[in-house]
């Protein structure tokens, strides 16, 4: 029947995979990362790591903070003022808080100094402005994307706070970790893991769950992919906040730089999440929430500086550059 | 994309029960809910109740849960009509001034629907409303409102569909994106069974709307009294005519 036919799908989701090398000219990790404009959660794992060197450290706690306004008028953010002062200098993000993408009006100030509207049906109607409907509002439209070009004192008639980025560590101990080869993205029959395995591997972790598949384990019957390796101690940092392009980017050189002096770790991983309701995924393509907004990438960094890109979004998005 | 709504909250007769099932809507991340009051006419001359007025319920609204708005609370009027002739749902999809046709899902439905009337009702903008609660208490409820739901989708395809929960305590009501999985079981496709809570339940409180109004484009807005100073301005009017 094509009722249970469609039940035993699942909703579209893309997972793109892709290698490549540090020191390659063409490598076009810099300008994926900072065409990631909203990110909410940064997370690295480094196996075989008990302490975070200072460098690194010192890079986590300066993710600098981020402002809360509340009530902020919109036209706030186009008069020649707020343009002058914040977004001629550049890197000026900005992103709508406690909105949900497929529910309300969102906007997004993007660091190239577009403002992106995703307003509902009757907003667009009521503004007048010219626009586009959204790839994935289904039978009726009722979603447009509209582009228009054109922080503690500034606003200090709102209501503005400044946030710190919330950091967690912890340590995980005993971890079956996958064997990897840079070489093989699709893995090596009883040689190494495949980038699809690897990433279901780190959602894993990152959720906590015992990958050993107890029988008495009610919540996951999840296995770690083999072959893998089992690590005495791994060291997994998480930053959650609005965190910038620019800060990603140069905790992704010091990643880099990690392998400089000769360690145990074969490979670390950087994992960015996007903000759920956030109106654009990568550069300017569209994202929304179905029934979930996910919008990450992952760098796998081998220490011979090749490094995997894994990037996936879930139903309502454009495929990831 | 539209707010998510649930548009049947049983109205009982314990106000705190109510003002629990808001609460709870809110938290789940409902924006608009509707309290329905359901009145039956099998007995003649039966007064209808006076609906929940909105004030003496809440103070100040609940705020949706992951928004800054409050909650939105409307009223609603359910008649049961049960004629033994089955023709009554035909009447109401082509003829009766109704915004909602609802679903029975307390038995088998003794008729199929046929295309012809569904398609007139979806034409003048009607939506067909499925219930859920019934599922979450009874186990034969629970058959009867998937096979219901499953006739139902085969004639309209499922256009102008919309989930509410019928729910008479706090724990009926389930939040939006379960209720929009509740809709793939019910032969709603992904896009759709998300529009059955969000999109058409907005369409069907527009067309309770444009009931008010002439064909949806022209309301009327009521003026206040003039003063009586003003009574010079009709004879001026007719005076322009003469000349005119």
């Amino acid at each position: 029947m094509a009722t249970l036919r469609g039940l035993r799908e699942t909703p579209r989701h893309l997972l793109v995979c892709e290698k490549s090398n540090f020191g390659h000219d063409k490598s076009r990790h810099r300008h994926l990362v900072e065409t990631h404009y909203h990110n909410y959660k940064v997370s690295f794992l480094i196996p075989e790591c008990g302490i975070l060197s200072k460098e690194l450290k010192n890079l986590v706690m300066e993710t600098g903070p981020y402002y809360f306004v509340k009530n902020l008028p919109l036209y706030e953010l186009i008069t020649h003022e707020f343009i002058n002062t914040f977004v001629k200098k550049g890197s000026c993000y900005a992103l709508t808080y406690n909105t949900n993408i497929d529910e309300d009006n969102t906007v997004a100030l993007l660091p190239n100094g577009k403002l992106i509207l995703s307003l509902d049906k009757d907003t667009y109607e009521e503004t007048g402005l010219q626009g586009r409907p959204s790839q994935y509002s289904g039978r009726k439209i009722m979603k447009f994307s509209t582009e228009e070009s054109v922080m503690m004192s500034y606003f200090s008639k709102y209501q503005i706070q400044e946030q710190q980025p919330k950091v967690a560590v912890s340590t995980l101990r005993d971890l079956q970790c996958p064997v990897l080869q840079s070489g093989e993205l699709r893995g090596e029959a009883e040689a190494s893991c495949s980038a699809p395995e690897l990433f279901d591997w780190l959602g894993a972790v990152f959720c906590g769950v015992d990958p050993n598949n107890e029988p008495n384990n009610f919540i996951s019957t999840y296995c770690c992919p083999q072959p893998s390796t089992v690590v005495e101690k791994a060291y997994l940092c998480t930053v959650t906040g609005f965190i910038v392009a620019e800060k990603i980017c140069i905790l992704l050189e010091q990643l880099c730089h990690y392998f400089d002096e000769p360690k145990l770790a074969p490979w670390v991983t950087l994992s960015v999440q996007g903000f759920a309701d956030s109106p654009v995924s990568w550069r300017e393509s569209e994202h929304g929430f179905q029934k979930g907004g996910e919008h990450l990438y992952t760098f796998v960094i081998f220490n011979n500086l090749d490094y995997w890109l894994q990037m996936a979004v879930g139903a309502n998005d454009d495929c990831p550059p | 994309m539209a707010v998510f709504a649930d548009l049947d909250l049983r109205a009982g007769s314990d106000l705190k029960v109510l003002r629990g099932m808001v609460e709870t809507a809110a938290h789940l991340g409902y924006s608009v809910v509707a309290i329905n009051h359901v009145v039956d006419f099998k007995e003649k001359k039966q007064e209808i109740e006076k609906p929940v007025v909105v004030s003496e319920l809440f103070t100040t609204l609940p705020i949706v849960q992951g928004k800054s708005r409050p909650i939105k609370i409307l009223t609603r009027l359910t008649i049961i009509v049960t004629d033994p002739s089955h023709c009554n749902v035909l009447v109401a999809c082509t003829h009766l001034d109704v915004d909602l046709v609802c679903i029975t899902v307390t038995e088998k439905l003794p008729f199929y629907f046929k295309r012809p009337p569904v398609n007139v009702a979806i034409d003048r903008g009607l939506g067909f409303e499925l219930v859920y609660s019934p599922a979450i208490k009874d186990s034969t409820m629970r058959r009867y409102t998937i096979s219901n739901a499953l006739n139902l989708m085969q004639i309209c395809k499922g256009k102008n569909v919309i989930i509410s929960s019928a729910a008479e305590r706090p724990l009926e009501i389930r939040g939006p994106y379960d209720v929009a999985n509740l809709g793939l079981l019910f032969g709603l496709s992904e896009v759709d069974a998300k529009a059955a809570v969000s999109t058409n339940c907005r369409a069907a409180l527009l067309h309770g709307e444009t009931r008010k109004t002439a064909f949806g484009i022209v309301s009327t807005v009521k003026k206040p009294r003039p003063s009586e100073g003003d009574d010079d301005s009709l004879p001026a009017c007719k005076k322009a005519k003469c000349e005119g």
